[in-house]
C-alpha cells in the first residue's frame, strides 16, 4: 500500500468514527433523541463479532453484518420502553442500559470477564485500511439517503414537533424505534471493526467516554447533518494525533478548540448548511433542486 | 445526491494526498545518524499516567546513563516519548509511528495489559522488540517472539510467598479469602492454591466475598472456627481493611497477608490498628536498598524529587536490559537483540534480579514483604526467588 502504517492507523480510526457518528446522528441529529449510551451498542457489536469471528471463524463481512443485527435487536428490546421518555429522562435511560451492558460483559464467562477477548487478524481480500474506509463511505452515503427519504423526513419531523408529526399521520413510537434501531446497527458495525482493527477489546473500553466521544462527533459538525458527521468525526479522529506536536498541551488545545468551535458556530461546523448547495453558491453555479441530473 | 457522492470522494482523495506528503517527509526524517532509538508507549496524561510517567522518566534515566558511558556499541540511545493517554486507538496509532517512522529498534511499554495486547501484534508484525513494563495479564508475551515483558508475575511470588510461609514463619494453616467478581482476586486465588499443593501448606479455609460487601461476619466466623496461622487475601484493600476489622472484633490474632492489591492508603486509614501487622508483597521498595539500586533511588529523587516506585524501577531497567542484549547480540537489529534478550540469566536490574525463560515470561527476584507498622508500609523482608 502506497500510504505508511501510521496514516493507515489513523485513517482507520477516523473511519470508525465516521461509521459511529453517522450511527448516532441519525436518532439523535435527526430524531432529536438524545442517547447517552451508544457505547453500548458499540460494545454489544463489537463482542458479538469478536465471538463469531473466534469460535466459527466466520468472513468479516458476515461477522460484520451480526455484529450489527445483535445491538439492533437489543435496541428494539430496550427502545420499546424507554423512547416513550423524552429528553433528559431518555439521556438518563440510554446511560444507565450502557452501564448494565457493561457490567454484565464484565461478569459474563462468554465474553471471558474482565480479561476480554483476543481477536484473531481477519483475512480479507482488500486491505482493512481499505475496508474500513469504504465502510465508512458506504455509511455516510446510506445516511444521506436515509436523511432525503421519506422516512428520514419523518423523522425530522418528530424532532421538530412530535405533536404536529402525530397529527400529520407519521406513528411517532414506531419511526423513533426503526431510527433507534438503525443507529444501533451502525454502532455494532462500528464497534466490530473496532475489535477486528485493535485484536483485543475489554467491556472498559466502552465506557460512557465513548459515548461523550461520539455525541462530540456528531454536535461538533452539526446536529442532524450528514456531512457535519463526517468532518466531525474526521476533525476529531486526527485531532489528537495532529496535536501531537504540543506534547503535555495536546489534550488542552483539543478541548479549547472544541470550546472554541462551539462558542462560533453553536449548531456546530455544517449545523443548518446545506453543504452541496454552498459550494454550488460558491463556485458561481446556481444551486439546484434535489432530484436533477448533473 | 451525486454532487455528494463526488464531494466524499474527493476528501477521500485529500486524505490520501495529505497521507502521501507526510510519508515523503518522514523518510527523509527517519535516516538518523548513530542512535538506536528506543521508543517508549504508555500514558502521560489521562487515568493510567501514574504507570506512564514513572516508567519514561525511568528510560530516560538509564539512556542518559549509557549514553555518559559511550552508548552501546558506540551508538548513542535515543527514547523516542509519545503520550497515548491510556486509548487502545492511539497506543495502535503510535505503535505504527514508532515501527515505520521513528523505526525504533524497540518499544518499552504499554504497562497496561490491554494496550499491551493492541501493540503487540503491531510491533510482532515489524520485527521490533517490544518488552512491556508492568503488564501483568495473561496473552501478552504469547502473541510472539519478539514481545518480551519484565515484571513481578503472580505465579513466580506466590510460591516463594508460600516457601517463605513454610519455611520461615512457620505457617502450616492457611485461610484464603478470594473476592468472586474480581477477576484480579480469583486469579491470584487460584494460582495461590495451586502453588500450596506440596509445599507443606494446608488450605484450611476458603472464603468467598464479594468486592462492594461491608459485612463479613460469617466469613470470618467460618475462619476463626478453622484456626488459621494466617490470612491470605487476593482482593483489593477496602474489603480486606474491613475484614481484618471484623477479625479483631471476633478476638482473632492472627494477620493478613494479600497482593499489592492491599498495598494501598485506603487500606491503612480504612483498616487502623486492626491492620498492623498485615503484609503485601511488590516486586520493589525504594528502602534499605544497596549498591546500584540505592544509587538509582537517590538519583531518582534528585531527578524528579519523588521516591520511585516499581514502574520507574522497571522503566530504568528495561532500558538498561534491551542495551545489555543488544551489547550480547553485538548488534542493535531486532531480529539479533531479541534471541540475547530471551536468554537474559541473573541480569542485576534495580528491580531486581531478572531472568528470562524461554517463553518470554520474566522471573524476578526478591519479592518484597511489606509489613504495616505505625500506620505505615515498613520493608519488612526480601524474599529471594528460585528458579525452577
Amino acid at each position: 500500500m502506497l500510504i505508511d502504517p501510521y496514516i493507515q492507523q489513523i485513517l482507520i480510526s477516523i473511519g470508525i468514527g465516521v461509521i459511529l457518528a453517522q450511527g448516532l446522528n441519525i436518532i439523535t441529529g435527526l430524531t432529536g433523541q438524545l442517547s447517552l449510551g451508544h457505547a453500548a451498542f458499540m460494545s454489544i457489536g463489537a463482542f458479538s463479532g469478536a465471538l463469531l469471528t473466534i469460535r466459527t471463524g466466520l468472513p468479516l463481512p458476515l461477522a460484520l453484518l451480526a455484529g450489527g443485527v445483535v445491538p439492533a435487536l437489543a435496541a428494539l428490546a430496550v427502545g420499546w420502553p424507554i423512547l416513550r421518555l423524552s429528553g433528559d429522562y431518555l439521556a438518563i435511560c440510554t446511560l444507565g442500559f450502557a452501564e448494565i451492558v457493561k457490567v454484565v460483559f464484565l461478569n459474563l464467562e462468554l465474553t471471558n470477564r474482565a480479561f476480554g477477548l483476543t481477536v484473531p487478524q481477519p483475512e480479507t481480500t482488500i486491505p482493512l485500511p481499505l475496508l474500513v474506509l469504504l465502510a465508512a463511505l458506504g455509511v455516510t452515503l446510506f445516511a444521506q439517503s436515509v436523511r432525503s427519504s421519506r422516512f428520514g423526513r419523518a423523522l425530522m419531523a418528530i424532532r421538530d414537533d412530535e405533536i404536529a408529526a402525530a397529527a400529520a399521520g407519521i406513528d411517532v413510537a414506531s419511526h423513533k424505534l426503526q431510527a433507534f434501531a438503525v443507529s444501533a446497527f451502525l454502532a455494532g458495525v462500528g464497534g466490530c471493526l473496532y475489535a477486528h482493527v485493535l485484536g483485543y477489546i475489554n467491556p472498559s473500553d466502552f465506557g460512557f467516554l465513548k459515548s461523550v466521544d461520539m455525541l462530540a462527533m456528531v454536535v461538533l459538525g452539526g446536529l442532524g447533518s450528514v456531512p457535519g458527521a463526517l468532518l466531525g468525526a474526521t476533525i476529531l479522529g486526527a485531532a489528537p494525533e495532529l496535536l501531537r506536536f504540543m506534547a503535555t498541551y495536546r489534550m488542552l488545545v483539543y478541548g479549547a478548540m472544541l470550546v472554541a468551535l462551539m462558542v462560533f458556530r453553536p449548531n456546530g461546523l455544517l449545523g443548518g448548511i446545506n453543504l452541496v448547495e454552498f459550494v454550488m453558491r460558491r463556485s458561481g453555479r446556481p444551486p439546484r433542486r434535489t432530484g436533477g441530473s448533473p | 445526491m451525486t454532487s455528494f457522492i463526488r464531494l466524499c470522494l474527493v476528501l477521500l482523495g485529500i486524505c490520501t494526498l495529505a497521507a502521501c506528503q507526510k510519508k515523503d517527509d518522514a523518510t527523509t526524517a527517519a535516516t538518523g545518524g548513530d542512535t538506536v532509538k528506543i521508543a517508549f508507549m504508555g500514558a502521560l496524561t489521562g487515568d493510567v499516567a501514574m504507570y506512564g510517567k514513572p516508567t519514561l522518566e525511568g528510560m530516560k534515566m538509564a539512556a542518559e546513563e549509557i549514553n555518559a558511558a559511550g552508548g552501546v556499541l558506540g551508538k548513542k540511545i535515543e527514547i523516542i516519548e509519545a503520550d497515548n493517554r491510556g486509548d487502545k486507538q492511539e497506543g495502535a496509532a503510535l505503535a505504527q509511528k514508532f515501527t515505520s517512522r521513528d523505526r525504533v529498534a524497540a518499544i518499552v511499554g504499554d504497562p497496561t495489559t490491554g494496550i499491551a495486547k493492541v501493540v503487540a501484534p503491531i510491533a510482532q508484525k515489524a520485527g521490533v522488540v517490544m518488552l512491556s513494563a508492568g503488564s501483568t495479564g495473561p496473552g501478552v508475551v504469547e502473541i510472539g517472539e519478539y514481545i518480551f515483558r519484565n515484571t513481578l508475575l503472580d505465579n513466580v511470588a506466590i510460591p516463594a510467598l508460600i516457601d517463605y510461609f513454610a519455611r520461615d514463619l512457620g505457617f502450616r494453616k492457611v485461610a484464603m479469602i478470594t473476592s468472586d467478581n474480581n477477576d484480579y482476586s480469583v486469579g491470584l486465588s487460584r494460582t495461590f492454591s495451586d502453588a500450596a499443593k506440596g509445599r507443606g501448606i494446608q488450605i484450611v479455609a476458603d472464603e468467598k466475598v464479594k468486592d462492594g460487601d461491608k459485612d463479613f461476619s460469617a466469613q470470618v466466623t467460618n475462619i476463626k472456627a478453622k484456626n488459621p496461622d494466617v490470612i491470605f487475601f487476593s482482593g483489593y484493600y477496602t474489603e480486606g481493611a474491613l475484614i481484618m476489622k471484623e477479625a479483631r472484633k471476633q478476638g482473632m490474632k492472627v494477620n493478613m497477608f494479600g497482593g499489592d492489591g492491599i498495598s494501598a492508603s485506603t487500606f491503612l486509614e480504612l483498616g487502623g490498628s486492626a491492620v498492623e501487622g498485615s503484609v503485601a508483597y511488590l516486586g520493589f521498595s525504594p528502602e534499605q536498598t544497596s549498591g546500584e539500586t540505592a544509587a538509582f533511588v537517590e538519583n531518582f529523587k534528585k531527578r524528579t524529587g519523588q521516591v520511585p516506585e516499581m514502574f520507574g524501577a522497571q522503566g530504568y531497567d528495561a532500558v538498561k536490559l534491551l542495551a545489555d542484549a543488544m551489547k550480547r547480540a553485538g548488534s542493535t537489529d531486532p531480529k539479533l537483540f531479541r534471541t540475547a534478550l530471551a536468554q537474559t540469566k541473573n541480569f542485576p536490574g534495580v528491580s531486581g534480579t531478572v531472568t528470562i525463560r524461554p517463553n518470554r515470561e520474566p522471573v524476578k527476584s526478591p519479592l518484597c514483604l511489606l509489613e504495616v507498622k505505625g500506620g505505615k508500609y515498613v520493608l519488612k523482608a526480601r524474599v529471594p526467588v528460585k528458579l525452577d
